[in-house]
């Protein structure tokens, strides 16, 4: 049995069908792409996996190291070690940066670090991801450049150390140094404790990540899958193929 | 005698019982005459209190309490405040302890009873009093309700602080009002700040558990050319006090002032915290941060009066409700027509964590000037159900994610405080209340969900 198994997944959202059957294996230790045109249903996915509330899991099973995810909520998948770090990373005006991430690493590690080696370390993760100081100071995600907030997803990633990563697009809004900065940050998390699904539109990021899949999502299925070098076909080719053949 | 019944006599009486200087008993016999024919308000009539039903949130048929009670004040932020800090404290009808440490004093800075300071500072005293209440000063006029009426001809205890120009006090002044005894306080406070001076003012009001009082209270203060002024108020009551209060500030040319209210306690509280702007380039920052709870009712309305041009208000309100509780937040901007250059912005935030409470927001603007900025808003809304699903993806609790964004919410407004312990005063009240909380209730708002998610 794999660590993330997803079985026959159907999701809705306001009413819409978005998953119609997804089924998907990852271990850690191991790295999946996932790929697909817009609005293929990839961030649902990667919703219903961390279990927002605006996605309904209508049929199917989403199991993490055998415990079944469906009615679990967020905050309990989170500290079971699966992290979202999002597409759109949420504003979330006036709480203190610092104090967020502080109960969250307290609330996932179960047990309440000194406030002084905390700041160590994330004063430590913040200099490796290239976040300024001055964050410290800010409120969470609020008036955040896009670039910021995916630095800051994966600054959180690093202090959370979870065993599941889905990376929903991290690479969009990044400057080429960026891009390294923030995949290196990845690659340090990275071993046989970490599973990961990366979720992006570009081999680019999949040059500093290599991924042992490629699967493809369409209208809401996973159509394709293959090695790294189905990506290449992909960013070369585009969906047409993918689209003759559904 | 009775708030509802005062009588010629009866204030002669408490006047000569406090051998005051007979311009007093005469201003105090004059603001009597001009209540006498004015009824309590009338919620169906005065707009300013059509958002709170007078008769039913205030009771005045209570006896006035003009005397002390032995009572001593319990610990709290003026407590807190540092030993080189002058304070003052009021209990019930009196005022027991004054202290102006000697360095300040040496410099002409005074912190003392109002009766006493009629003997030493009467005749400056004489100039001020009233002076944004009863007298028609000059662009604001008297105050025509009743309850501010009665505290001019009646007031049962007074505190006059008094800071020379040029002197810069760094330390918080504190004055404590505590209340211990049923029945009507008319407490008064005359703050007195002379040119270019800075000083830091923190009121705190605290009752005695179980006390049922109406505390019917006025502050004015005047703010000299280029003085600095920050003032807190903190209500702290027990919850069986209807406090109304008014604290109204006279700011001259380039003056800066920045006012907090922190309201948590109290049956109802009404506040005013008003600002006639009457100096150019004077300015004011009013803040406000209120927590209400089960059966309480708090009506919040600060003023601001652009007189001079060049003046600028920035007015920010943020509050939370829960069980029954209402709010009412009823900001006026008033812009006179020589003010030119004004600028102006005037915000409320309600958050409503449970289903009953409600809040009632209307910002107004009165302008008669076409050359300023203004911008004024409301919003009441819920917990946004996408913020604590971030939180909580993260590991973090229900419940402290719900607090998390709960102190977020008033981060907003207290980082702003830069009056020592303040800050951590309001949060540690605020905190309080949202410990007692019952946050299973709380409310969600997910209308937000499908938007941010297709952003
Ligand atoms: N909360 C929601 N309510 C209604 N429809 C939704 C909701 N979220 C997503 N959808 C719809 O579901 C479909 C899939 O959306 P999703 O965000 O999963 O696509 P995606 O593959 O991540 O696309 P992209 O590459 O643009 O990020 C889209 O048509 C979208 O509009
Ligand atoms: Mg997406």
């Amino acid at each position: 049995m794999a660590d993330l198994e997803i079985r026959d997944l159907y999701v809705e959202a306001d009413g819409a069908e978005i998953l119609r059957g997804v089924n998907l294996d990852l271990d850690k230790g191991k790295t999946i792409a996932l790929m697909g045109p817009n609005g293929s249903g990839k961030s649902t996915l990667a919703y219903a996996i961390a279990g927002h509330p605006a996605y309904d899991l209508t049929g199917g099973t989403i199991t993490w190291q055998g415990t079944l995810l469906n009615e679990l909520a967020p905050d309990e998948r989170a500290r079971l070690g699966v992290f979202l770090a999002m597409q759109y990373p949420v504003e979330v005006p006036g709480v203190s940066l610092t104090n967020f991430l502080r109960t969250a690493v307290n609330a996932v590690n179960e047990e309440d670090v000194p406030v002084r080696e905390f700041m160590q370390r994330l004063r430590a993760e913040m200099a490796e991801l290239g976040v300024e100081e001055s964050f410290l100071q800010r409120s969470v995600n609020e008036g955040f450049s896009g670039g910021e907030k995916k630095r800051f997803e994966i600054l959180q990633a690093a202090l959370l150390k979870p065993q599941l990563a889905v990376l929903d697009e991290t690479d969009s809004g990044l400057d080429v140094d960026a891009l390294k900065t923030v995949a290196e940050g990845v690659n340090r998390l990275s071993g046989p404790d970490l599973g990961t699904l990366i979720i992006t539109h570009y081999t680019r990021i999949l040059r500093y990540i290599q991924p042992d899949e490629v699967h493809v999502m369409f209208e809401g299925r996973l159509v394709a899958s293959g090695g790294p070098e189905l990506a290449d076909e992909l960013e070369a080719k585009g969906y047409d193929e993918i689209r003759a053949s559904a | 005698m009775n708030l509802d019944a005062l009588t010629e006599e009866g204030i002669a009486a408490l006047s000569d019982a406090a051998g005051e200087p007979s311009w007093l008993r005469d201003r105090r016999l004059a603001a009597f005459k001009h209540t006498l024919d004015r009824g309590w308000p009338n919620s169906r009539e005065d707009e300013f209190w059509r958002s709170t039903p007078f008769d039913r949130r205030i009771d005045v048929d209570r006896d006035l309490v003009t005397t002390g009670s032995g009572a001593s004040a319990p610990g709290g932020i003026v407590d807190g405040l540092e030993l080189e800090a002058a304070q003052l404290r009021i209990v019930d009808g009196s005022v027991v302890e004054a202290t102006v440490p000697t360095a300040l004093a040496e410099q002409g800075v005074v912190v003392a009873d109002l009766a006493d300071a009629l003997t030493t500072h009467g005749e400056r005293i004489e100039q001020l009093l009233g002076q944004l209440t009863t007298a028609d000063a000059e662009g604001t006029g008297a105050d025509e309700d009743k309850t501010i009426g009665v505290n001019d001809a009646a007031f049962t205890v007074g505190a006059f602080v008094h800071v020379p120009a040029e002197v810069e006090v760094a330390v918080p002044i504190g004055i404590h009002l505590h209340v211990t005894q049923p029945g009507a306080h008319l407490p008064r406070i005359l703050l007195d700040v002379g040119h270019h001076a800075a000083v830091t003012v923190v009121l705190e009001h605290t009752s005695a558990a179980g006390t049922d009082a109406l505390v019917d209270e006025v502050l004015e203060g005047f703010v000299h050319d280029g003085a600095t002024v920050r003032l807190a108020s903190v209500q702290s009551w027990h919850d069986e006090i209807q406090h109304l209060s008014l604290q109204k500030l006279q700011v001259h040319r380039d003056a800066d002032v920045s006012t907090v209210a922190v309201t948590t306690g109290g049956a109802t509280v009404r506040l005013r915290p008003e600002t006639d702007l009457v100096g150019p380039g004077a300015q004011v920052r009013p803040l406000g941060v209120y927590f209400a709870t089960d059966g309480q009712w708090f009506d919040l309305q600060p003023y601001v009066r652009h007189i001079a041009p060049h003046a600028s208000s920035d007015v920010l309100f943020k509050g939370a409700l829960q069980g029954d509780s209402r709010s009412v937040f009823r900001g006026n901007v008033f812009v006179d027509k020589d003010a030119v250059g004004t600028s102006t912005d005037e915000n409320n935030k309600s958050l409503i964590l449970t289903k009953g409470a409600r809040a009632d927001a209307t910002p107004f603007l009165e302008i008669h000037c076409a050359d300023i900025t203004a911008g004024h808003g409301s919003a009441t809304g819920q917990i946004d159900a996408l913020h604590l699903f971030y939180l909580e993806s993260r590991g973090i609790r229900r419940e402290d994610a719900l607090r998390l964004i709960v102190f977020g919410f008033f981060r907003e407004v207290l980082r702003e405080i830069d009056i020592p312990g303040i800050e951590d005063a309001a949060l540690a009240a605020i905190e309080a209340r949202v410990e007692a909380a019952d946050l299973s209730a709380v409310q969600v708002n997910d209308a937000a969900l499908r938007d941010a998610v297709s952003a």
